[in-house]
C-alpha cells in the first residue's frame, strides 16, 4: 500500500512504477487503494470524473469511519497496515478537516456574508504605501497556496514572494 | 459500503476531461476550465510578470505524471538566481544568492480554493463576462473580464485557450482600470511527456549545506479556532480557513485566517510581538498590499491581493475573542 501511495506521489523510478502499475492490475485489493487516494484528492479538489454525489456518498462513509484513514499518529503499531507515505497520511487528514469544515453548522454560511462595515479606523489616505521590500515574503508565500487565483495560474504567482526586483530583507 | 467502491472504481475508469463540459459564454465555467488546466496539462514555457513598469521573465514546467502526481519547475531567468519547485502538496523555493532553501508543506493541495462553490461565489462580487478573444504567445484564447461590484476588490482579466482552457495572460486592474500587474505567457508549449528531469531542482544537489527554512505542517495546523475574528467582515468576503501554523524562519506558532470573494483573497497573520519596534506600514508590491499593525500584545500582518483600504479595513475589524479552550 505504501508503494502504491508513493507511486501517485511520483516517488518511484520509472520501472518500479510500472511494476507497480502492473501490480495495481492483477490485485483488486490494491486497486482499491488506488482509486481510494484519487478519489481523497478528488474529493479535496472538489472535481474530477466522480460527480460530485458521489464524492460526498464517499465522504460520509469515510467521516463515519475515520479510524481506517487518520490514527496513524496516535496508534502506529496497530494500524500498521493502514500506514501510507507521510504525503499520503495528510492528504487523509486534511479531508477529514475538509469534512469536518463542511459538516461543521458554525462553518460560515453565503448567508451569513457581511454586507456593511463601520469605517476603518485608519485608511490609506492617512498612511503613504511604500513599495514592498519583501520583508513579508515568507507570510506571503503562506498567503499564495490559499487564495484562489493560485489555482488558476499554477505556480506563476509564487514568483511575487521570490521577486528579483525586491531587496529581499526578508529573505 | 461495497457498492460505493464499485462506483468508484467505475468512475475512476472515465476520462478525466469528459466530465468538462464546454463553457460557451458562461464565465464561471470558464474560470473553472482555467482551474482544470493549471493541474491537468503538462506544459513548458516561458512568461513575464509585470508589475511597477518592471518585468521579470521565467521559465516554468508543468507537469502530471501517469499516477496524477503534479510537478512544477519556475526559474527566474533575469535578476538574482531564484527556483521555485512544487512537488504535489510541497513548495521548495531556492534561494542560491543567499543559499538558502525555504519548504512549504501545504495542508492540502490547493485546498479548499478548487472547490466549485467556491468559485461560484465569484459572481456575487464581479460581474463575470466573456467578452472576446485574443492571441497570445501564438495561441487563440478567450478573454473573461471580472468587473468588481464594488471597491473592495480589483478587476481582472483573464485570457485563456480556447481548447483546453490554459491560462494564458492574468491582467489584474486598479479602480481606475489601470494594469497594477500581468502574468503573460511569451512563448509555450502545451502537452509532452513527462520528463522528472525538467521538474528537478538543478540546486538540490548543491544545497544540502544551505540554510533550510521548514514550515511544515501539524495535525494543530488545519482548522483551528485561533480566538480572533472579525467585527464585521467585508462585503462579499468569507472565511475560508482559519489554522495555527508554523512559518519559515519563524520560532512561535503564527495564527492565519483567510478570507477571499471567490477569486481574491487576504490572509490575517497574527504573532508574538517581536523584539524590535515597528512601525505601523503600509507597502505594495503589485496587487498585493500589505498591512502591518500591532493589535493588544500581537503583531498583525494582513496581505492579499486586494485594495489597500481592503486589507487595512481587515486589519482594524480584528478583536480577539478569548483563547479557545482555556
Amino acid at each position: 500500500m505504501e508503494r502504491i501511495s508513493e507511486l501517485m506521489d511520483g516517488e518511484l523510478e520509472a520501472r518500479d512504477a510500472q511494476r507497480q502499475l502492473a501490480r495495481l492490475k492483477q490485485d483488486q485489493e490494491l486497486a482499491l487503494c488506488w482509486s481510494t487516494f484519487h478519489l481523497i484528492g478528488d474529493a479535496l479538489r472538489g472535481e474530477g470524473p466522480l460527480s460530485r454525489e458521489i464524492s460526498n456518498r464517499v465522504a460520509m462513509q469515510l467521516a463515519k469511519e475515520p479510524t481506517i484513514l487518520a490514527p496513524r499518529s496516535y496508534a502506529p503499531k496497530r494500524v500498521a497496515t493502514y500506514a501510507v507515505s507521510v504525503a499520503a497520511s495528510l492528504s487523509a487528514i486534511a479531508l477529514v478537516a475538509w469534512i469536518a469544515f463542511f459538516n461543521n453548522p458554525l462553518a460560515p454560511q453565503p448567508s451569513e456574508i457581511a454586507t456593511a462595515q463601520p469605517a476603518p479606523a485608519v485608511t490609506p489616505e492617512h498612511l503613504a504605501s511604500v513599495p514592498s521590500e519583501g520583508e513579508a515574503n515568507d507570510l506571503l508565500r503562506a498567503h499564495t497556496e490559499y487564495s484562489p487565483s493560485t489555482a488558476i495560474q499554477g505556480l506563476a504567482p509564487y514568483i511575487r514572494s521570490v521577486s528579483g526586483t525586491q531587496q529581499a530583507k526578508g529573505q | 459500503m461495497k457498492a460505493v467502491w464499485a462506483t468508484v472504481w467505475l468512475g475512476l475508469a472515465t476520462p478525466v476531461f469528459a466530465a468538462a463540459p464546454a463553457p460557451g459564454d458562461d464565465g464561471v465555467a470558464w474560470l473553472n476550465k482555467m482551474a482544470s488546466a493549471a493541474r491537468l496539462l503538462n506544459y513548458s514555457g516561458t512568461f513575464v510578470y509585470h508589475h511597477a513598469g518592471r518585468n521579470e521573465t521565467s521559465r516554468i514546467v508543468h507537469f502530471v505524471n501517469t499516477a496524477g502526481g503534479e510537478f512544477e519547475r519556475l526559474e527566474a531567468m533575469d535578476g538574482p538566481l531564484r527556483e521555485v519547485i512544487r512537488t504535489n502538496d510541497q513548495v521548495t523555493c531556492y534561494l542560491p544568492g543567499t543559499r538558502t532553501v525555504i519548504i512549504e508543506k501545504r495542508s492540502a493541495r490547493r485546498f479548499p480554493a478548487l472547490l466549485p462553490e467556491r468559485l461560484a461565489g465569484v459572481s456575487d462580487s464581479y460581474a463575470v463576462r466573456v467578452t472576446g478573444k485574443d492571441r497570445v504567445a501564438g495561441f487563440d484564447c478567450q478573454v473573461v473580464t471580472l468587473v468588481p461590484k464594488d471597491k473592495l476588490r480589483y478587476g481582472h482579466q483573464f485570457c485563456a485557450e480556447i481548447a483546453n482552457g490554459l491560462l494564458l495572460r492574468a491582467r489584474t486592474l486598479s479602480e481606475k482600470n489601470e494594469p497594477l500587474e500581468s502574468f503573460v505567457f511569451t512563448e509555450l508549449k502545451i502537452g509532452g511527456a513527462f520528463s522528472r528531469e525538467q521538474v528537478r531542482s538543478k540546486y538540490a544537489p548543491k544545497s544540502r549545506d544551505w540554510k533550510v527554512d521548514t514550515s511544515s505542517l501539524v495535525l494543530s495546523d488545519v482548522a483551528t479556532d485561533t480566538g480572533w475574528s472579525l467585527k464585521s467582515q467585508p462585503a462579499g468576503f468569507r472565511k475560508l480557513t482559519e489554522l495555527k501554523r508554523s512559518i519559515a524562519g519563524r520560532a512561535a506558532m503564527v495564527s492565519q485566517i483567510v478570507y477571499s470573494d471567490g477569486l481574491a483573497a487576504v490572509s490575517v497573520f497574527i504573532e508574538p510581538l517581536p523584539r524590535a519596534q515597528f512601525p505601523q506600514s503600509l507597502s505594495h508590491q503589485g496587487a498585493i498590499n500589505i498591512y502591518v499593525r500591532r493589535v493588544s500584545d500581537h503583531m498583525v500582518t494582513v496581505l492579499g491581493e486586494t485594495p489597500a483600504a481592503t486589507v487595512m479595513q481587515i486589519a482594524n475589524s480584528l478583536e480577539f475573542r478569548g483563547a479557545p479552550g482555556r
